[in-house]
């Protein structure tokens, strides 16, 4: 298991902060083997600066990270996957003999490494290009072997920061069975994104920071049901007022009343209900991962 | 210590697989090939061309054995002026008693043409001089001119190695550093293993250029016969150079490194490296100057200061006798301040080389904490 426990890292200001930023505010969280955590937040919440530390690129304040329950060191890291937000590959180097120097740093012999080097062009649609130097890939390609790179040497963990992003739809669901797999097969993997639909379909855990700290962790269907219930109730041709004093909102669009509430009766509503009008839609609704996360960070 | 060796190697086979490598490889050969010819072509032995009236000539060929006379044949003295005046010929000797040239005569033709004819006069006379033996005493009095030339050779050629390949190391730190793949080699690799990976790879490939480049030297030195000017002790000199090359490579490197970690963009890395570059460029002027007074006290002394020596010294080595214990304090001396160069550098390097951005203060990262 990996924890992740009351990190704090205050950045040293300029000469218009004197302060400085504070980055992380106590942030903590642990993701199990083979589980996938998704970790999400605002633009500056501060989930780079948790990664970099994981990663052991930027050293924290205080607090602590350790896996198999013990404190991390540069020993286990070198076990680790790691995707950069800022991407770095060698723009001169061709593609395979990148990816599998990669390999080999991480402790692979030569022959795996080329192997499994030739396995995850071939996984993630860059075989062909493999002898072409980085730099004259697309951006995307590009980003398709920064991946390989971070997933050459069958890493223990996986730490991707927001690895989805610039990708095509056809690599993104590469990426998303490639890491579906090491899942399975009892990995923790950590990443960050800003698109939620992709983290409520990939992620077993979530867990939304804002300003350094960790505003809600837990499975996304816990924190969906956590986030409570809403009955919504849609009535056509029903006479404007039926609902008053009823709790909730009511929405008109056309010739539909839309009622949404969290407690009241529904009993009573129903019957309310099909006394004004058609009742077409009457149900108990989960919010989904981005109105949690908006209600979360604001 | 596998990681090191790993990131070394990686930067020999990126480095000698460029084209600039290969041409660069290829031009210095060449260029220290047409050296290691140029005193045989340069040096001809002297070819005089000379006017006689009728059938009189003297036998200078006896007097100066390394020299080559042309002797032209004139039916009269007014025929022999005029070639004289074209510059035809060099000297018009007139009769047994004069000599006629266009302005001063060549000092050495003069002497022989004075010796030669003494010599036959006395000769018809009855006199015979046994010829002077000469005999050289001195230990280097033959290849003085051969070692200062091997000095000249070393001092350019080291300056440019040890500048060559420690810009070369800066421009890798920052290649590292501005397109940000450090982040991800740092989670696998130790700061020191990077960075020496990159100072030991590199060092290794201005070996082979210097090494290559040597060899062709000598190769072509040999084949034009000017390897026979060497001065005794040309294997011992050549590994000192090699030595003093890795010292003074270490010591500029890893400072150049450590220097251009400061910065995240190629364009800042000349302004950050001119200091180290002035000492590298101090070092190559008391070198040249040490070609000339090899037994000098400036000399003498800057080959014992680091990180002077490593140039001044090899070039006091090729230019005169140097005794051996000298060398070998000498270099002593050296690697202590390669060891410090490598403290500092190491430093430097771990403690900024993940700061992107801005250029970082070196009082910032070299204040202890
Ligand atoms: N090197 C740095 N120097 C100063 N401040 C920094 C530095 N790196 C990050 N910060 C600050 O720390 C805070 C957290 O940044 P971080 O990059 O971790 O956010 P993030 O959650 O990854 O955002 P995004 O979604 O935009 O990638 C931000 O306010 C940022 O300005
Ligand atoms: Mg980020």
């Amino acid at each position: 298991m990996l924890e992740i426990s009351e990190l704090r890292k205050r950045f040293a200001g300029g000469p218009d902060a004197p302060d400085g930023k504070l980055a992380l505010d106590g942030i903590g969280f642990a993701v199990r083997p083979g589980r996938m955590f998704g970790f999400v937040g605002a633009n500056g919440a501060g989930k780079t600066t948790t990664m970099r530390i994981v990663m052991g690129v930027l050293q924290a304040d205080s607090g602590s990270v350790s896996w198999q329950g013990r404190p991390l060191r540069h020993d286990d890291r070198r076990r680790f996957g790691y995707m950069p937000e800022e991407r770095g590959l060698y723009q001169k180097m061709r593609v395979a003999e990148q990816i599998a120097y990669f390999g080999r740093l991480h402790g692979m012999s030569a022959a795996a490494a080329r192997k499994a080097t030739e396995d995850l062009m071939e996984r993630l649609g860059v075989a062909e290009r493999r002898n072409d130097p980085v730099q004259a890939l697309s951006l995307g390609n590009q980003q398709r072997v920064q991946l390989a790179v971070a997933l050459v040497h069958d890493p223990e963990v996986l730490v991707l920061d927001e690895p989805f992003s610039g990708l095509d739809p056809i690599a993104v669901d590469a990426l998303a069975t490639a890491l579906q797999e090491r899942c399975g097969s009892g990995v923790p993997v950590i990443f960050s994104s800003h698109q939620l639909e992709l983290v409520e379909r990939l992620c077993d855990s979530v867990g939304i920071v804002a300003a350094g700290r960790m505003v809600a962790t837990g499975a996304v269907a816990e924190l969906r049901s956590a986030a409570g219930d809403t009955l919504r109730v849609v009535v056509r041709d029903a006479a404007p007022g039926w609902p008053d004093g009823l709790p909730g909102a009511v929405t008109v669009s056309g010739d539909r009343h839309i009622l949404r509430t969290t407690s009241g009766d529904d009993q009573e509503i129903l019957r309310r209900a099909l006394k004004a009008g058609r009742v077409e839609h009457f149900g108990v609704e989960r919010p989904t991962l981005t109105e949690i996360f908006k209600e979360a960070v604001t | 210590m596998n990681g090191l060796i790993l990131a070394a190697r990686r930067e020999v086979m990126t480095r000698i697989r460029t084209r600039a490598f290969v041409i660069g490889l290829i031009f210095t050969s060449v260029l220290v090939g047409a050296v290691s010819f140029a005193p045989k072509v340069l040096d001809r032995p002297d070819t005089y061309t000379l006017g006689t009236l009728g059938t009189q000539r003297l036998p200078l060929r006896a007097a100066a054995p390394d020299a080559t006379f042309e002797w032209r044949t004139f039916p009269n003295e007014a025929a022999a002026r005029q070639a004289v005046l074209d510059g035809d010929v060099d000297a018009v000797l007139a009769g047994g008693t004069t000599v006629l040239t266009n302005g001063e005569i060549d000092d050495r033709l003069g002497v022989l043409l004075q010796s030669a004819d003494r010599e036959a006069k006395l000769a018809a006379a009855g006199v015979s001089i046994p010829p002077l033996r000469m005999e050289s005493i001195g230990a280097d009095a033959h290849d003085q001119t051969a070692r200062t030339g091997l000095a000249v050779v070393l001092v350019v050629v080291l300056f440019m190695m040890l500048i060559g390949q420690a810009g070369m190391v800066a421009m890798g730190v920052v290649e590292e550093k501005s397109s940000r793949i450090v982040e991800i080699l740092l989670a696998t690799l130790r700061p020191w293993q990077l960075f020496g990976g990159k100072i030991v790879g590199l060092g290794a490939v201005g070996l082979i250029n210097l090494v290559t480049n040597l060899a062709v030297g000598l190769a072509a030195s040999t084949a034009s016969g000017v390897a026979g000017d060497f001065p005794p002790g040309m294997p011992g000199l050549v590994a000192g150079v090699l030595v003093w090359f890795v010292l003074g490579y270490a010591f500029y490197a890893t400072l150049a490194g450590a220097m251009a970690s400061l910065v995240s963009r190629q364009e800042e890395v000349n302004s950050v490296l001119t200091p180290l570059i002035m000492v590298i460029m101090v070092s190559y002027f008391l070198a040249f100057y040490a070609t000339n007074a090899p037994t000098g006290t400036l000399a003498t002394v800057m080959s014992y200061v680091p990180p002077f020596s490593s140039i001044v010294m090899p070039v006091r080595t090729a230019a005169t006798e140097v005794p051996l214990w000298q060398v070998v304090l000498s270099m002593v001396a050296m690697a202590a301040a390669v060891l410090a160069a490598l403290a500092f550098g190491a430093k430097v390097y771990q403690r900024a080389v993940l700061r992107t951005g801005a250029r970082v203060k070196l009082r910032d990262v070299v204040r202890v904490r």
